[in-house]
Order: structure tokens, then sequence, then C-alpha cells
């Protein structure tokens, strides 16, 4: 039955290339939400470490907030249910679609849209926040290189509106 | 744009993020049970609504997701601090 089940991607495929960044679909991913008061109990229960600051990412897992966190994993990793522990650990994974801007331009790219000032975001750092009005995760892999989780619903508009003002 | 500064991400952040969540140290009654109507509309809708600082709850619901408190003028709409939930008036 399973089997028979596809999930159609909300994006276009190819890549778009913008001024100095290109605009491509992040590949199918695991996503979690993770819940703890107690850090060290959720860290001990999936057996990875998580990083200490608000802010940070480590390992495919950011760090949202006191007791939140996000894993970006590969398709094929999963992570234990927590079934009894304190924690809360949820298959998200359906939920949101990545986009991935590349280049020298991809902070520019992002700014037309996200109120943040990305000049003063490390790489390696992760944070919710808005592009425009939609809800946003921006990962920062590298200088050049980001990560946009959004939900579903919102991707094509996101899509385009990424692709539309900063049109090459 | 105003910048908010979030305790939690012990960072300023852009405005847009934030959510703005009344009047703070607003305490729940221990018993409504026992609260006349008077009552009840004091604890409901009666706030303090000063000229000048003014504490208040924010939220940063598209950032770390957290309630905090905030000191805010508002006549000059200027952020005087922001402090975590549960601390004590400032
Ligand atoms: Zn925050």
């Amino acid at each position: 039955m399973a089997d028979s089940l596809h999930r159609a991607s909300p994006l276009p495929g190819g890549t778009v290339t913008l001024e100095g960044a290109t605009l491509s679909a992040a590949p199918e991913m695991g996503r979690y939400s993770l819940r703890a008061r107690d850090p060290a109990a959720l860290a001990a229960l999936i057996g990875r470490e998580l990083p200490d600051a608000i802010g940070a990412c480590s390992g495919g897992i950011a760090r949202l907030g006191p007791d939140e966190f996000y894993a970006l994993l590969p398709a094929q990793d999963a992570l234990p249910s927590g079934e009894g522990g304190p924690v809360s650990i949820v298959d998200v994974s359906a939920r949101a679609v990545g986009i991935v801007v590349e280049g020298a331009g991809a902070a520019r790219a992002i700014m037309a849209g996200c109120p943040l000032d990305l000049d003063r975001m490390q790489p390696g750092r992760a944070t919710r926040t808005v592009f425009e009005g939609v809800e946003i995760l921006l990962v920062r892999e590298t200088e050049t290189r980001f990560q946009i989780d959004v939900w579903r619903s919102f991707a094509s508009w996101l899509w385009r509106s990424l692709a539309g003002v900063n049109a090459a | 744009m105003l910048l908010i500064h979030c305790p939690y991400c012990d960072e300023k952040r852009p405005e847009i993020e934030f959510a703005y969540g009344g009047e703070a140290h607003i305490a729940r009654p221990h018993d409504p049970s026992t609260l006349n109507d008077e009552e009840w509309e004091g604890h409901l809708f009666i706030r303090s609504n000063p000229r000048g600082r003014h504490h208040e709850r924010w939220r940063h619901i598209h950032g770390c997701g957290r309630f905090f408190n905030a000191v805010r003028d508002t006549v000059t709409d200027k952020f005087e601090t922001t402090y975590k939930a549960g601390e004590p008036r400032r």
C-alpha cells in the first residue's frame, strides 16, 4: 500500500539563477521537532550531541529555543520515538521542504525579504525568522550557502518570491 | 526598523518577528469562582494604560517562541529593558 504513495514536491525542479546566487530544491530530508526541558535527557535518548546556545546548529540539529530543537537529517536517518521519556520527538518530515540558496550573493538574495542582518549571522547558525509574511527556518551552512526550510503550503510562493525579487 | 532585544536569544531582533501580548504581571485569580462580576471585569478588561513606563508581554513568535516581559515607554516607543518570564517586575 505504502508503495503507491508518493510525496510530490511543491517546488519546481531545476535551478534558478539569481544575481550572484542559485536557487535549488534541497533533497528530501528527515525533520524532527524536538522538545525537552532537560536537553541532556533528550541528547541521551537520541544519542546525539545538542548545541548549547540558542541559534547554534551542529550535526544537523538546530537549537531554536530554551527547550526546542529541530533536526534536519539525511532522509534515511531516523530518531527514536522517545516514548516514556520526558521529551517530545515528533517526525515532521512532510511538513516542510528545503530551498538551497547558494553563491556569493546568497545573503543579499535572502535579505530582499528577510529582516535579519545576515552580515552578522555566522556560518553554523540557524534560526526561525520570516521572509516577507512567511515563517521560515534559516540555516547558514557556510558563508555562501543557506538552507531555507519552509512549510509546504508556503513553499511555491516563497520560491517564486525569491526568484522574482532577485531576478538576474 | 524597531529592534527588540529577546532575553532568550540574547539578540536584538526585528520587531516583525514578535507579537505583542498585552500588559504584564497580571495574575490570574487563584479561585475564579469566588469573584463577583466587578472583580471579573477588573481582571479581564481593566488595565493600567500608563503614559510612560509600561510593563508588557511580548512573544518572540517567529524566533525562539518564548514569551517574555518588556518595559516600554508609551510616549517615545523606546524599550527600556526586556527580561525573562517569571523574573520580578523591573
Ligand atoms: Zn527569542
